[in-house]
């Protein structure tokens, strides 16, 4: 190592930082697992057979990559967006016409949901299909269904916000159909879009729910699902014989 | 002086500093002695894989969104409803499936019923063989591909049939609705989901493959009816060919 | 010390039980309480436009037999022989506005197809019951919609209809 790098990583700040060198040999490189609060979710060593591409094919982690970016972008998008529905559909204008990358933004957030929900479906049946489900990793199956939901829940309520006639009676149909579920189909549809029919309450619930309760209830349930993955012993493939 | 209490098993020597304590039984949690170790270090090789995903997914995000903008129509009008009205793509499937029955059944009942069976699948299969393999087993793998064979020509079967000679129709003000467009639809389409497992009866199969077949058999459905309902449904949510649609309809303006 | 064992009835709960049964039923109670209150903030709040009482127009504007809409209140005013009848657009099935089709004289959805007559029956397509109705109040001569209070129904019947 050359010893500039070491006087960096010896450095008192380097070390107020990190608790661990340069990570070239196996101590330092397993303390950059086991210090490191990103890096920590992942185990020191990992089985060679869970990290077989025709295994898992990265599904989940590339669903953790799409809400990252739909994170990032849909806080870019707030700088521009009123939820009212006097505003909303000029902002979105004004976003593709006069905002430099408004659109591509725009692009990158709507293709990314769609991207997301297809992912969701794909992690889950390649899960099904290796059988990953099975003891003792039932619980973590029904917290990835609940993921399923949270998912097109997200991506649904995302949907109306640019109030525009797909927007409207993409929404209206959607929500007529929960008018049907017995006892309780039409009230809970009348607390979900605010009234009788979709206007500035439901706007103002779909944001609200759009942009923060559901995406917190993802983050959180993820941290469970994969805190779970690793305490049900990492990918079901290293149990495999 | 002081005796030993016969309960201990393994009485400490007290001229050494370790001693025996107990015997487990089972197989040790540590990975020693259990063939040639076969794994990586998570840092870099790991941390580095994932960089790469970010990138490639990133890249793969940046292209689609050059290749084409996101839609927007006109400003939402409460008094005009579009020609299709369609939902979000992913519950197209649900759509389609409105079309076939009442709206109770089929978009409150059948995907509740769903849902819970998905939930419920590993506290139905819960034998731990098999797991983390591809379809568990041969036979396993070809169940898979011939349910969705068999899935692919019996659902879009129903649709077509359906929607050629719906009973909600023929039978209206002859039987109530409760017939037509419940009792009917219900029957039939559990008759289609069933009739692999029926006819695997005889075979004996185990658990996970009544639940490969099931599953399959769902998710082949579902995928069918979001075909459907996103590319064939066109102005007045009839059927055509996705290239051929009156009043020039595409059915990606929707998504 | 004896005699304070004493008093202690056989059958009693131990306090330690009893204890706890009231501190966990206090905190369910809590919850409940919360809950409920939860669902009283999210209940909707009406507002006023649609929702409200909608001027439609003077009674003898409307000629028997006219299927006239009303766009502020999102409804078609029927005049029938016997009087009149407020249909809400909005298609029973899953929720898109219904047009009055003048060439076919009926309600056509344009989303799935459902057919209503001009007292909003159901003659085809998949809508599970009749248009939605409004309540209508005349009042010197002037009719006015509560498009607050949609009535559902299951079938058409004359006692629907306000005279006029
Ligand atoms: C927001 C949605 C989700 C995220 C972010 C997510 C993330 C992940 C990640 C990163 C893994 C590690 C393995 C891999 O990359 O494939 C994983 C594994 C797993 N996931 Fe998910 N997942 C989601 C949804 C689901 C769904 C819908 C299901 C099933 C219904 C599910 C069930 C499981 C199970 C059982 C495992 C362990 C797999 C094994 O041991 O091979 N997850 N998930
Ligand atoms: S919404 Fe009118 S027919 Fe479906």
């Amino acid at each position: 190592m050359p010893t500039w790098i070491e006087s960096i990583t010896r450095s008192r700040l380097w070390r107020s930082f990190f608790r661990h060198g340069w990570p070239d040999n196996p101590l330092d490189r397993s303390l950059v697992m086991t210090s490191n609060i990103f890096f920590h979710l992942h185990p020191v060593k990992m089985n060679r057979k869970s990290l077989r591409v025709t295994y898992s094919f990265g599904l989940g982690v590339m669903v953790v990559i799409v809400f990252g970016i739909l994170s990032l972008t849909g806080l870019l998008l707030m700088f521009y967006y009123t939820p009212a529905i006097e505003h909303a559909y000029s902002n979105v204008v004004r976003l593709q016409t006069q905002v430099p990358f408004g659109q591509l933004l725009r692009n990158l957030h709507r293709w990314g949901a769609h991207l997301m929900v297809i992912l969701v479906v794909l992690h889950m049946a390649r899960v099904f299909y290796t059988g990953a489900y099975k003891p003792p990793r039932e619980f973590n199956w029904v917290v990835g269904v609940v993921l399923l939901l949270l998912t097109l829940g997200a991506s649904f309520t995302g949907y109306l916000l640019p109030w525009d006639q797909l927007a409207y009676w993409a929404i209206t149909v959607g929500t007529s159909v929960a008018g049907y579920a017995p006892l309780v189909g039409s009230q809970a549809r009348l607390f979900l879009l605010g009234g009788p029919e979709i206007g500035q309450e439901a706007l103002t619930r779909f944001y609200a729910l759009h942009v923060m309760l559901i995406p917190a209830a993802i983050v959180l349930v993820t941290s469970l699902h994969l805190w779970r993955v690793r305490k049900d012993g990492g990918l079901a493939a290293n149990d495999a014989d | 002086m002081a005796q030993v209490p016969n309960k201990v098993a393994f009485p400490k020597d007290g001229a050494k500093t370790y001693s025996l304590v107990e015997l487990v039984k089972g197989a040790p949690t540590v990975m020693v002695e259990k063939g040639p170790d076969n794994t990586v270090f998570s840092f870099p090789v790991v941390a580095l894989l994932e960089l790469l995903l970010v990138l490639g997914v990133s890249a793969l995000l940046l292209l689609m969104s050059l290749a084409r903008n996101a839609p927007l129509e006109e400003f939402a009008n409460p008094t005009l409803t579009t020609d299709p009205a369609k939902a979000p793509w992913y519950f197209m499937g649900l759509q389609e499936m409105l079309e076939h029955g009442h709206p109770t059944l089929m978009a409150v009942v059948l995907p509740t019923v769903m849902v819970l069976f998905v939930m419920a699948i590993p506290y139905l299969d819960n034998d731990r063989r098999g797991s983390g393999r591809w379809f568990t087993s041969p036979r396993g793998r070809k169940l898979t591909w011939n349910t969705t064979l068999y899935a692919l020509l019996a659902m879009p079967a129903f649709i077509l049939l359906d929607n050629a000679f719906p009973p909600r129709e023929l039978l209206r003000g002859m039987a109530p609705d409760f017939i037509a467009q419940f009792a009917i639809p219900a029957v039939v389409m559990g008759l289609i989901v069933a009739a692999p497992v029926l006819a695997l009866r005889r075979q004996r199969p185990t658990m996970r493959e009544v639940m490969l077949v099931l599953f399959t058999m769902l998710f082949v459905s579902a995928i069918v009816f979001t075909v459907t309902g996103f590319f064939f449904r066109g102005p007045g949510f009839r059927l055509y060919w996705p290239w051929d649609m009156p009043g020039g309809y595409s059915p990606f303006d929707n998504l | 010390m004896q005699s304070a064992e004493h008093t202690i009835k056989p059958n009693a709960i131990p306090r330690r039980s009893f204890l706890n049964l009231a501190f966990f039923s206090s905190l369910a109670l809590l919850l409940a309480q919360s809950l409920a209150a939860l669902v009283k903030f999210l209940k909707p709040v009406p507002s006023g436009g649609f929702g409200g009482e909608v001027y439609a127009g003077r009674v003898d504007e409307f000629t028997v037999g006219s299927v006239n809409r009303v766009l502020a209140g999102r409804f078609y005013l029927v005049r029938t022989e016997e009087g009149l009848l407020a249909l809400w657009q909005r298609c029973t099935h899953l929720g898109c506005s219904v047009p009055w089709v003048d060439a076919e004289a009926q309600f056509h959805c344009p989303c799935h197809g459902s057919l209503f007559n001009n007292l909003g029956e159901v003659t085809g397509g998949p809508a599970p019951r009749p248009l939605d109705i409004f309540p209508i109040s005349i009042r010197n001569g002037e009719v006015w919609v509560d498009t607050g209070k949609p009535i559902q129904r299951s079938r058409f019947d004359a006692g629907q209809v306000t005279r006029a």
